[in-house]
């Protein structure tokens, strides 16, 4: 442990300028007057740049450097300014930005159609019906509960002892990861081979065509398809579509009957007009 | 063949952004208290999950983290549809978002777990104070207070 913190400064102090960032957005409630937001703001972000900056430095590519901080700084300052809105309408707005720095980071580790997936699901449907339900629900602006929180401090010291804990496992006993030999065309610029999705980054080397591929290794676990090849990079359509309808079929099913059921389900919860209108 | 070695820096920040989105849903649904923003946190936490599912899938070169990322999002849609009509449904009730309304469900001997100082008297007065928190069933109560009546001007449209 102080082996750690001795080697890490960066990811303590980062921790500890997030959470007080944090705890300054946090909405406090004594008086309707807000405490400014931007010293807090700045907190964070400088937070999150010094937790990020512990993962260790070295530069792949500029362009991979400069995707990363801006989506990575998105996704978590915007997290942190939803979490602490006073407006539910602004938090939502804050989501749906976070929402487009995840998507950007999935870019970044090879899945560019989860990223497109994502930013349809989420910033296309899931918050346009969250902000119709907020305008419903909520036509008077920002309530009393909404300009004060409960367990404000506990739940960010828990939180952030939680994050300093897993960060202390990841960076003090690193996953020993065994790789396979293949992975030498998903690596280049960290866009995979696919040429559909990761046209944001450098185009990423094609294998050579006399490049030998490796026979299987005898199967540890029953999921074949799933395995990124040559031909079915990670992240490229074709393989994870092998993947979705091979390995997972049934679970696609499956997912396919909790859609329905939830629809049928949300329709039988919600209020009907005869029932007396909101 | 394959070789064994720790992760680089690349994988480590971006398992760490993850778990620090996390920590950020999870802040979210324990400080706030609007029933919206509990939900919009839960999803914040699922995108944490969603972006280590996808950076384990990187990290193996395997398509199974990208696919089970695949089937957090349609889980995620439909717990957003369920919560979207159950929010309605309890407003529909207390014509609050205020999460401590709820809190009311617990069995009668056992104590509040928040103090009504702490949650502030205002907050906790809901627009049935006379009239028992059921679920509305069979004959309507013939006299409700004046503030509960959405629209004074069509008294026949009550809103339980």
């Amino acid at each position: 442990m102080n082996e750690w913190m001795q080697q890490h400064p960066a990811s303590i102090g980062g921790l500890v300028l997030w959470a007080i960032g944090l705890l300054w957005l946090m909405p406090s409630g004594k008086s309707d007057k807000a405490r400014p937001g931007l010293p807090g703001i700045l907190l964070a972000a400088a937070g999150v740049v010094a937790f990020c900056l512990g993962a260790g430095r070295g530069v792949d590519t500029l362009q991979s450097e400069v995707m990363f901080w801006s989506f990575a700084l998105t996704a978590l300052v915007c997290g942190a300014l939803m979490i602490t809105s006073r407006n539910p309408v602004y938090g939502a707005l804050w989501f749906a930005l976070a929402t487009l720095g995840t998507c950007g980071l999935f870019m970044l580790q090879s899945a560019p159609f989860l990223a497109a997936a994502t930013v349809i699901v989420y910033a296309g449907a899931v918050i346009v019906t969250f902000l119709f339900v907020i305008m419903l629900a909520q036509q008077t602006g920002s309530a009393g509960y909404d300009r004060r929180g409960q367990f404000g401090i506990p739940a960010v010291l828990s939180s952030f002892v939680l994050l300093g804990v897993v960060v202390y496992e990841l960076q003090s006993a690193p996953l020993q990861i065994n790789r396979p030999e293949t992975p030498k065309v998903a690596e280049v610029g960290g866009a995979s081979g696919s040429r559909d999705g990761g046209t944001m980054t450098s185009p990423p080397a094609l294998p050579s065509p006399d490049a030998p591929i490796n026979p299987p290794p005898p199967p540890s676990v029953p999921a074949l398809l799933s395995r990124a090849t040559p031909e079915t990079p990670v992240g490229s359509m074709k393989g994870l579509g092998r993947s979705l309808f091979g390995d997972y079929l049934f679970a696609v099913e499956l997912a396919g009957t909790i859609l329905l059921v939830a629809s049928i389900g949300a329709i039988a919860i919600a209020p009907r007009r005869e029932e007396g209108a909101l | 063949m394959s070789e064994i070695t720790p992760l680089n820096y690349e994988e480590l920040r971006s398992l760490m952004v993850a778990a620090g989105l996390f920590v950020l849903g999870a802040i979210g649904f324990l400080t706030r208290r609007n029933l919206i923003l509990l939900v919009l946190s839960a999803e914040l936490m699922l995108h944490g999950v969603s972006l280590s599912l996808v950076t384990f899938g990187k990290i193996h070169q395997n398509q199974e983290g990208q696919a089970f990322t695949i089937f957090v999002l349609t889980v995620a849609a439909c717990e957003a549809g369920l919560a979207l009509s159950l929010v309605l449904a309890l407003y529909r009730q207390t014509h609050s978002l205020d999460i401590r309304l709820w809190s009311e469900l617990r069995e009668f001997d056992v104590p509040s777990p928040v103090s009504v100082d702490a949650a502030g008297a205002s907050s906790l007065t809901s627009g049935y104070e006379g009239i028992p928190m059921l679920t509305p069933a069979g004959v309507q109560p013939r006299e409700l207070p004046k503030t509960v009546n959405a629209d004074p001007k069509r008294p026949d449209r009550t809103p339980v």
